[in-house]
Formats: structure tokens, sequence, C-alpha cells
């Protein structure tokens, strides 16, 4: 799982991390005025970029594949709190429930990958329906409660149900993901599955947050009652986007155990169900592109601290704090703004000069 | 003569303070009807009973012959009753004619699969619902902010924009609450403007207003409600006559709002 | 054998872990009785109190009570910087901000811990000694009892605090009525700086209280701050003695539930309390000042 010459990447990695951050802002802020248009060119230039990626820094393959997996999570979720403004700090649950799923289905059951791929979509979505309904109820923090709970939960089911689960140790051996004979067992095929999932995603959530329904989403958001006003049934609209962020999970959850070949309860805790959130803070409610963004920006974080070993956790909490402290509408929005206003000083100085002159 | 509206005998409690008393009125198809008071009489709460914000405690409510009492607000809603807000409620983090789409939501196809998935006629109702949203932005005088984040609107534009939303859904009955509240006489005027037109196209209105002067000017029927009962229901003319409604607005006795 | 007979010794260790259940539940009512935060990481507080103590008494060489003393004071002080450091500067932040910062300092907290004092598990001696009391053939640990002695008294303290002094009086003020008692010149955001102070002392009270029964590490803190947080919801949210309500009732359940599903099971009983009583009645046992039924 280790990339060789680790000490390598570490400052070029981010460097370039940023840069791309940093590109993303410069293009038209992708809170559009108007959400409608589709593949414009701005999209094909983000999609070149994330797919271009490994080609720019090569050896970067498999944690950038990591980063897709967490991006396809990151973007079920981001429609969950991004755009209906509900609270889940839980979803590593679903993540891990279609990593069990897929890792039960092929090693018990000799069920081909692709088949536990949507099983695993499946049970991640049956389980958020029979969660959801009486959770979704709540507001706020009893909401972000509950999902915790719901995640422990699922911990404790998990290492305790040993004949199921293998326990604490989880489940090895798990068969690389494969499509009719062909496997995908080397770091660029697996690549290419990931973000080739991954951008199949895009393009659904797209068109689903620029439809009635992406507008459903922000109004429950904004107002339940002026939602429900306009015909907007507030319960099923929650339930379904629970429903569909859950899913997202789940298939991420598939690809996972395909590419790591384990299930193990350790990966799916509340640890990984507040990295997601921060994923989505960090990216920008409200968007699509920002928190895979930031999937990619924290994944590679959490991995160039992983060097410095123990000390890694608390400094890792400490940016955490401080990235809430300083950026609360998400990284992008932030500098996007400071950026334009950089960029636009030299117009405005030149306009000073001549009304002073 | 078709009651378009029926609310019989409705009354609410909470938790023993009553707001609404055994409250009887009829709204006619296709006319303005005023609903006044002094504050605290019970009006927004009789309009979150008719929209299915809250529930009566007792009486029956029924819109073109169906029985809404307890239903679900979108269920009500569905069924081709508008309203707004007191406290407004626009869609501030989304755009100008994303409010106005919100609105049409009954209306235009879709689930989340198939908006997903954008199916063939998911693009149509799309196309469609656009070009309908920007007539409505229209009619408010709105259109050239259509791209523009609702935040960003002035007061009163906002409230012509949560009209624009509740008249998006091409509603039966419209309950608009405290329209003008807060509005410059200059947008008062045209706001009553807006409404008398919207009477043209065949919708039924009814609105809470302390604004007099508007209420008794585009009204064609007044209740007036005091301490949760219904006082007055006639012509604006003989309610402004009306010994009651002077005592009541006089003397007041209303409870707090 | 069958399950039945366990229950009175089960009952009195339900009783001692709801003690501490009942502190900790206690810590976050204190907070959000001020403020409407909820401080994930209070269990911190609870964990540091026992590893500090441990600290001082085997690396320092100091005497149990001062040791106690000192890490008591730690603690708070802790308590108090994380106000300043954290919650102060996101005042105006939405709920899910603060939520993650708390969570984010209950991170940064626990691996700090693990850093300076290892990941090894600590334990204190008990206050007077180990020999068990014997009742009606069930063992008590003379500890129990006096956790549940610290207990009651804390309850009492925090009583007296709230309405015999000032600072209490004012807390209560601004908890009550954030407006009103802003414009009579009441600081909310110092209110809220002190009621992070005493509810981490009350915290690391629980913590030195506890270690000696039940080993203290860098990671107990979360699970205790979740059981914690579930206890205040179950007893009724924001009243103290809901906190200690549902403290004892959440640790007797879960020990009792130990007769009946596989031990290992354990821990997830107090989540699935959490979801029945937030389906059920999320207003807690004797109900809540906060929340609004209609909208529940």
């Amino acid at each position: 799982m280790v990339a060789e010459n680790k000490n390598e990447f570490r400052k070029r990695d981010l460097f370039l991390t940023g840069a791309l951050w940093l590109i993303s802002l410069i293009l038209p802020d992708p809170h559009l005025p108007y959400r409608r248009e589709f593949l414009k060119k701005r999209d094909f230039v983000y999609l070149g970029v994330l797919v271009l990626l490994p080609v720019i820094w090569p050896g970067s393959l498999f944690l950038m594949g990591l980063a897709g997996i967490y991006a396809i999570v990151a973007l079920g979720l981001s429609l969950f709190l991004g755009y209906a403004g509900q609270i889940s700090l839980g979803h590593a649950a679903f993540f891990g429930i279609g990593a069990y799923t897929s890792a039960i289905l092929t090693t018990r059951y000799g069920i081909p990958t692709v088949g536990a791929f949507f099983a695993s979509a499946a049970a991640a979505a049956a389980c958020a329906y029979l969660i959801g309904k009486p959770i979704l109820k709540l507001k706020g923090y009893f909401l972000a409660l509950a999902t915790l709970g719901f995640g422990e939960i699922f911990l404790v089911i998990v290492r305790e149900a040993r004949d199921l689960t293998g326990g604490v140790s989880g489940i090895f051996g798990v068969p690389w993901f494969s499509v009719a004979g062909f496997a995908f067992d080397t770091s660029l095929k697996q690549y290419c599955l990931i973000w080739g999932v991954l951008i199949g995603l895009i393009l659904f959530a797209k068109n689903l947050v620029r439809s009635k329904m992406g507008r459903a989403l922000l109004a429950v958001a904004a107002s339940e009652d002026a939602a429900a006003s306009v015909g907007i049934d507030v319960a099923r609209i929650k339930i379904g986007v629970f429903v569909i962020s859950a899913a997202f999970a789940g298939l991420a959850g598939s690809l996972f155990a395909g590419v790591i070949s384990t299930a193990s309860p350790d990966a799916f805790g509340l640890g990984l169900s507040v990295l997601m959130v921060m994923m989505v803070i960090m990216g920008g409610m409200g968007t699509l592109y920002g928190p895979i963004f930031a999937a990619i920006f924290l994944t590679w974080l959490t991995d160039s601290l992983g060097a410095y070993q123990e000390y890694s956790l608390p400094i890792f909490g400490v940016i955490f704090i401080l990235l809430l402290i300083f950026f609360p509408d998400g990284i992008a929005t932030r500098l996007n703004t400071r950026l334009i206003y950089l960029i636009s000083y030299w117009g405005r100085k030149r306009r000073r000069e001549r009304i002073d002159q | 003569m078709t009651q378009l509206l029926t609310i019989d005998r409705i009354s609410k409690s909470y938790d023993g303070v009553l707001a609404l008393n055994r409250v009887s009125l009829a709204v006619r198809k296709g006319i303005i009807k005023g609903l006044i008071g002094p504050n605290g009489a019970g009006k927004t709460t009789l309009f979150h009973l008719i929209s299915g914000l809250e529930s009566p405690t007792a009486g029956r409510i029924s819109f073109g012959g169906v029985d809404i009492t307890g239903k679900a607000p979108h269920e009500i809603a569905a069924l081709g009753v508008g309203r707004t807000f007191q406290t407004i409620q626009t869609l501030g983090t989304m755009t100008v004619v994303e409010n106005i789409l919100a609105g049409m939501h009954t209306r235009v196809p879709g689930n989340f699969l198939s908006s997903g998935l954008w199916l063939p006629w998911i693009h149509k109702g799309e196309r469609a619902a656009l070009k309908e949203a920007k007539q409505i932005l229209e009619f408010l005088g709105l259109l050239g902010r259509w791209k523009w984040s609702a935040m960003q609107l002035s007061f009163g534009q906002q409230k012509m924009l949560e009209l624009g939303r509740a008249i998006a859904m091409r509603p039966r009955l419209l309950l608009l609450d405290e329209p003008a509240a807060g509005l410059t006489p200059a947008e008062v005027k045209k706001l009553s403007e807006k409404v008398c037109q919207l009477r043209g196209q065949g919708i039924t209105i009814m609105v809470v207003e302390h604004h007099q002067g508007m209420v008794m000017e585009i009204a064609d029927e007044v209740a007036v409600l005091h301490n949760g009962e219904l006082i007055a229901d006639d012509t604006p003319a003989a309610v402004k006559r009306d010994r009651r409604v002077i005592d009541a607005y006089l003397t007041g006795g209303g409870r707090g709002a | 054998m069958t399950p039945w007979i366990h229950i009175p010794q089960l009952l009195v260790t339900g009783i001692t872990m709801g003690a501490v259940y009942a502190l900790v539940a206690l810590g976050f009512v204190t907070i959000v009785r001020a403020s409407q935060i909820i401080n994930f990481a209070q269990g911190e507080f609870v964990m540091l109190g026992g590893v500090l103590t441990f600290f001082f008494i085997s690396g320092a060489g100091l005497p149990y009570p001062i040791a106690v003393l000192l890490a008591v004071i730690l603690v708070t002080i802790i308590g108090l910087l994380l106000h300043l450091l954290v919650i102060y500067p996101l005042r105006k932040a939405s709920a899910l901000i603060l939520i993650m910062a708390t969570l984010g300092a209950s991170i940064v907290l626990s691996n700090t811990s693990a850093l300076l004092f290892g990941t090894l598990p600590k334990a204190l001696p008990s206050f007077s000694g180990e020999q068990p009391l014997e009742l009606g053939g069930v063992l008590i640990a003379p500890q129990s009892l006096w956790v549940l002695g610290a207990t009651f008294s804390l309850l009492l303290a925090l009583h007296l605090l709230s309405h015999r002094t000032l600072v209490g009086k004012a807390m209560e003020a601004s908890s009550s009525d954030p407006l009103g008692a802003d414009l009579a010149g009441i600081s909310r955001n110092l209110m809220v700086f002190f009621a992070f102070g005493v509810s981490a002392a009350m915290g690391s009270i629980a913590g030195v209280l506890v270690t000696p029964l039940f080993y203290t590490s860098y990671n107990s803190g979360t699970l205790l701050g979740l059981k914690g947080f579930i206890a205040a919801v179950l007893g009724g949210w924001g009243k103290n003695n809901g906190a200690i309500l549902g403290g004892f009732a959440l640790g007797i359940v879960e020990s009792l539930s130990v007769a009946f599903i596989p031990a290992g099971y354990k821990d997830g009983v107090a989540f699935v309390v959490l979801l029945l009583i937030l389906y059920f009645r999320p207003k807690g046992i004797l109900g809540s000042p906060f929340i609004d039924s209609r909208r529940w």
C-alpha cells in the first residue's frame, strides 16, 4: 500500500495540489449565476484536469485512486449536506456497508465483482431508507447525533458478528474488480475504473442539481415551510437524497474493497465520517466540484501527514480547526473572492489615479 | 355561486390558549377576500390552518369540494393553494429565477432517477419551465435580475419574488399574508395593481393585511377577526361602518402577537 | 444458570457507571444551558483528568491529593483555552461548523494525550483501598461510593452555583433569555467562557474518580463523551436533573443488557437507546425547555 520513495512526493505533491486548487479558482466561479448550463467549456476543463492528473505526476496513481473513491462519497454527501443542508456524521457506515457487502459476496459466495458492486449500492441504499425514515425528522444537532449513533452501531455490529464480517480483523483476499474477465489489477487500471465511475456519477449529480430535484433540495435547505407551501414533499426529498448519497457511498465502498483487497472496521469509523463532512464544507456547500477537489486535497494531506507518525493526528486536528475558523464557507469561496479582489486591484488602482488627477 | 374555500367552525388552541374560536367563513371563486383584525386576532393562524402547517383542534376546512382538514402542507399545495409568508421566506441561497422555478415544482416532470439520467421529457419540461418562469418575472418587473442571487434583492423585490413563487404554482387560491408590510407607498400601489391583475386571471385571493387603504380598495369582501372570533364578514363599505369592528380596533383588547 | 441471578451485581456496576455518565452529561448540559453549543470534546476532559493525575503521580512523583488538584486545575485551564481558541472565534458560525470544530478539538486533545503520555491505559489507586464491601451477596467497591457521593455533591454545588451566586445566576439568565441578559449587561461570551471552565472541571473530577475503577487511556474520552451526551438527551435535554437521571438510567440499562445479549454489543446499547429516544421522545424523560415539540 505504500508508494516507493514517499519522501520525494511530499513537497511537490502539496504544491501541485495547491496549484490545481488555484487554477480551479481562477476559472469562473462554479456558483453559476444560474445553475442550468451543462457541459460548458468549464466542465471540460475540470474533468480534463481531473482525468489527466496522474500524467502530470506519475507515481501518484494509487493515491489518486483512493482520492477518487473518497471523492465519490464526498459527491454523494455534498448532495445531502451541501445542497439539502442536512448533517450526517455517519456516512462512513454506508461506505463500510458497501465495502463489506462486496467483500462478503465476492469471497464467500463467489459473486462476480460487478454484481457485488451494484449489490453494495443497494445494501447501503436499503439501510439508508430504513434508518432515514425515523431519523430525518430531526434537525441540526440531533440529526448529527442520530447519524453518529448509527455509525457507531454499525461498527459494533461489524466487530461482533464475527462469523459474517471477520470481526476486528476483517475480511481478506477480496478479489480485484473485474468485468467480463478483464481484471483491474494495476494501479493505472484501478485509477481509470474509479475515475470513470466518478465521472459518471458527476454527470448524474449535475443533472440532478440542475433539474427540479436540485431546486427542491436547495429549497428544503433554505426554508422547509416555503418548500412545503409549493408542494415539495419535504420528508420524501430528504429520504431520497439520503438514500442517493448512501448509494454513492456504497459504490465507493465496493471499489474500496476491490482496490485495497480487505475490509476491516478501523477504516470506517467516526474519523472518516468527519473527514468526509470536512470535504464537503471545505469544498464549498452547494457545489459539486468543490468537494471533489477537497477530497483530493484532504487525501493528500492525510497521506503527507502520515509521515509524521504519531504527530500526524494532532496536527491534522489543529489544521482542521484552523480551516473551520478561517474558511467556513469553503476554501474555494473565500480564496476565490480574495483572488478576484487581487486581480481587480490594478484596475481599481488605475481608476483611483485617474480620479485623483 | 361556487364556494371555493369553506371554513366550518374552525377552532385552534395552543396549550389551552384559544387562538381561533369556531370561525366559519367562505370564499367565493374569483374574488379578493380581505382578512383584517388587530394583532393577535388569529389571522396568520387561520392561514396556517388552511395551508396545512397546523391542524385545527376542531372544525373542517374544504377546498374545491375536497376536505383538506389535517392534510400535509405539500398535499394542500398540490391541490392548488399557494401562499406567501408574514416573515418572508425567500429561498435566499438560490437565484431569482430558481425561486420561481421552485414554485413550479408540482408542474414540472421528474423524480430523482429520471432527473439524474436527464431523460428527454425532463429536458423539455425544464425548457418550458424556464420560459414560463421568465414570463412571471416579467409580470413582476424582476426579469432584469433573473440571474441574481435572491439575497441581493431589496426587501420589496423579495416580497414580489415570494409572490411570484406562489403564482408559479398556478394556484386556484392564493393566500397572501401581509404582503404590503414594509413596502413603500409606491410599492404598495404596484402590489395592489398586480393583485388585481391576478384576480383578472381567475385566481381567488385571500389577503391578510393591516394596510387598511389597500385592503378596502382592492377587496370584494372583508372578514374581520378579533380575539379569535369572526366579528364581521361583508363588503368593505359595510365593514368600515360596523360598530363592532371600530370598537375592536379602537379599544384593542387583543392578545399580543 | 439464568441471567437473572446476575442482576443485583449488574445493577451495582450499572449505578456506578451511571454516575460517571451523569457527570459527563452534567458537563454537556452546563455548556448547552449557557450557549446552545454541544461540546463534543467533553469526554476528553474526563480522559485528561485521569491521565494527567496519573502523570503527576508517576511522572512527577507528587502526592495523590496534590496531583488530583493540579490535574483538575490544568484541565479547567484547557477547557477555558478551548473556548478562547476555538469556540469564541466561531461564535457566529453555524451549528454544523461548531459541531465540526468541537470534534476537531476532541481529535487534537485525545491524540496529543497519546503523544505526550503514551497509549497504554492508566490506572490510579482507589481513594480508600481496594477491599470491596459486601452487601447482601453483592460486592461494592468503595470507589463506587466515592463516585456516587461526588456526583451528588457536584449536583448540589451546581445548584448552589446557579441559584445562590451572582455568576451562576448570570449564567442562568444568559441561557434563558440571551438578548435580555445581554441588555442587562451580562456578556454572553463571558458566560460561555465560564461554562466551559465549569464543565471542564466537572469532567476532570469525573475522570479522577473513575480511573481507579476502570482504566483510562487516550481514546476512552470519545466513547464516554458520546454516552454522556446520550444520557443528557435521555434524561431531558438541558436540565441538570435530566442529566443525572439520564446518566443513571443509561448506566443501568447498559449494564443489565449484558445479562441478555452478548457482551460485545454492550457499547451499541447506548446508541440504540439514543435512536429510540430521538424517535419516540426527543424531549427526554423529564422534558426539555429547548425543544419545540411542534417542529420535532
